[in-house]
């Protein structure tokens, strides 16, 4: 079943096409790598879709509606979550105070409602120490953190913008893992915006290619890169 | 301190606080109405910066309860004790209106826009001369509240103080205070979290509005009178923003200690050096945001945070 799909999405930045008639279509329970250089249009495509940007031009569909102009709070409700290539915890709030925000807000739970499901969330994800400082974390819980909080929306698509950054091989390993796990017991629609190859290729079912704006490729990792116009796109740019 | 000794300390307080007129002499109880009046300013605009919006409006929303509070009596014939109320609806309405031109600016413009606010109030009271008096002013010639009693009138401005209060731990202790703090924080992950930013501003806002025209009412009828210089001074902008940043902000405990300590110290001051005064408040404000610039507070908090776990 298709959860989310676009048409023609186009946001340009004075002149700047940052995403140019971009249409794609993501299905529940579907795990899609989004990959380009830098600049490519990756998080200006995400911030449409999560509505923190509103688009030149163009379609947004969210289970069969018509999403392209309301506000990103609202889209949160729906069901549509994400992370941020640049993380924000929340200083002043604890580890479990961070996680309950979207509980509370995107679902509507009371605060000790919240609190449980923060808590259930945290020990899914392997969290612990949740009444810390957000700035005594490690990266990776960090990293973690900033997922949980995007699923105490309690989402049915998640976007997840270079979550795997700054981490080290084993690190990833889990996180991967735990994304995998999560998104197979929620159903839910993933995309995976991400620079390492290695990350794309062991979580993704299928991946759209984007350079300047445009989607050039679609498909299957292996397809996808081995596709001559990718693999230009990355050459052309320096490489990954 | 540990939570235990801080809830005596507070109940102490409070004790200290209602019982003050029955031991106290004039000039004390005088000078601790005064720090309570502040105290509560301090209170509201912290409560609004927990959003990250620096207001400095505090004097136009003061005003603006203080003369709605006694037009209302000398005007209207309203009952005193009503006309209180009245301040605080009226000043709540007026930042309701204004909150949906002005919540959507950020940082400098808001705080600019909301000092300009209070000047245009302001000026309005200035010129509406058959209405408000103009620059001379009103004054309530019977019905005086309390029969002017100096004891009830403390009790009056205590329990604008109460309101403050209870609407500070009000909150703390809700969702109020996620939604606040995660929109000063960051707005574009705020609203990720599904949390519809200028609704929550706008609570804020009217609420935090709503008692300092409160605070305003209780001004005026305690003192029988109102004049634009007197009731939007730049001091109740600027006191309460320098108590609250100098006991620390984002706390309901901040700007209570540093109302007291600033209200204290210039007390004192004055005193002291009669013309020299404000100086050295002045630079008092400065040293302590140079090199506390979390207030008071942090000292408290780094001394007790072995004893407490974990930081309120
Ligand atoms: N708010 C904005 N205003 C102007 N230009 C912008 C804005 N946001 C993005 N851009 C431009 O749009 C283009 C796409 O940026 P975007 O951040 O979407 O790329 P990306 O694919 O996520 O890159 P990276 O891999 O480096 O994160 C860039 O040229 C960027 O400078
Ligand atoms: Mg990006």
């Amino acid at each position: 079943m298709i959860k989310l799909k676009t048409e023609n999405l186009t946001k340009s930045f004075l002149g700047l096409v940052a995403v140019n008639k971009i249409s794609f279509s993501m299905e529940e329970g579907e795990i899609l790598g989004i990959i380009g250089p830098n600049g490519a249009g990756k998080t200006t495509f995400i911030n449409l879709i999560s509505g923190i940007i509103m688009p030149t031009e163009g379609l947004i569909e969210y289970k069969g509606m018509d999403i392209t102009y309301i506000p990103a709070h609202e889209r949160a409700r729906r069901g549509i979550a994400r992370t941020y290539q640049l993380i924000h915890p929340l200083e002043n709030l604890t580890l479990i105070e961070n996680v309950m925000v979207g509980s509370i807000f995107a679902k509507g739970h009371s605060l000790k409602e919240a609190r449980n499901k923060a808590e259930a969330l945290c020990h899914e994800l392997g969290l612990t120490g949740l009444d810390r400082d957000t700035s005594r974390l490690t990266i990776l819980e960090v990293k973690k953190m900033e997922i949980a909080r995007a699923l105490a929306n309690e989402p049915e698509v998640l976007f997840l913008d270079e979550v795997m950054a700054g981490l080290n091989a084993d690190e990833m390993k889990d996180l991967i893992a735990i994304v995998q796990r999560v998104a197979l017991e929620r159903h839910l629609a993933v995309g995976v915006i991400e620079h390492v190859m290695g990350v794309i290729r062991e979580l993704t079912h299928r991946v759209i290619v984007l350079e300047a704006g445009e989607l050039i490729a679609e498909g299957k990792y292996e397809e996808v890169s081995n596709n001559p116009r990718v693999i230009e796109a990355y050459l052309g740019r320096g490489g990954v | 301190m540990n939570r235990n000794a801080s809830r005596i300390l507070a109940a102490l307080f409070g004790v200290l606080a209602v019982t003050l007129p029955f031991f106290a002499g004039d000039y004390p109880l005088q000078v601790a109405r005064n720090i309570m009046m502040y105290m509560a300013l301090a209170i509201t605009w912290d409560m609004l910066l927990r959003s990250g919006q620096i207001s400095f409006g505090i004097a136009g929303l003061f005003g603006i309860g203080a003369y709605s509070a006694i037009l209302s009596v000398i005007r209207a014939g309203m009952p005193a004790w009503f006309s209180i109320l009245f301040a605080a609806i009226f000043s709540g309405v007026v930042a309701f209106v204004i909150g949906f031109l002005i919540l959507r600016l950020r940082a400098m413009y808001f705080s600019i826009v909301t000092l300009a606010l209070g000047e245009i109030f302001r000026i309005i009271i200035h010129n509406l001369h058959d209405f408000t008096g103009g620059p001379e002013g009103v004054v309530i010639q019977k019905g005086v509240i309390f029969g002017g009693n100096a004891n009830s009138l403390y009790w009056l401005v205590l329990a604008g103080l109460a309101v403050a209060l209870a609407a500070s731990f009000w909150f703390e202790k809700s969702k109020i205070h996620f939604a606040l703090t995660a929109i000063r924080n960051n707005e574009i992950s705020a609203q990720s979290s599904g949390i519809d930013i200028f609704r929550w501003l706008l609570l804020a806002f009217v609420v935090t509005s709503a008692i300092q025209g409160l605070l305003g009412g209780i001004f005026v009828q305690s003192y029988g009178f109102a004049t634009p210089d007197a009731v939007f001074s730049a001091d109740f902008t600027l006191l309460p923003l320098a108590m609250a940043l100098l006991g620390g902000v984002y706390s309901t405990t901040g700007p209570i200690f540093g109302a007291i300590l600033l209200g204290l110290a210039s007390e004192w001051l004055k005193l002291k050096i009669p013309y020299g005064h404000l100086v050295v408040y002045g630079i008092i404000i400065v040293i302590v945001i140079l090199f506390m610039p979390q207030g008071l507070r942090q000292l408290v908090r780094r001394t007790s945070h072995s004893a407490d776990g974990r930081s309120a």
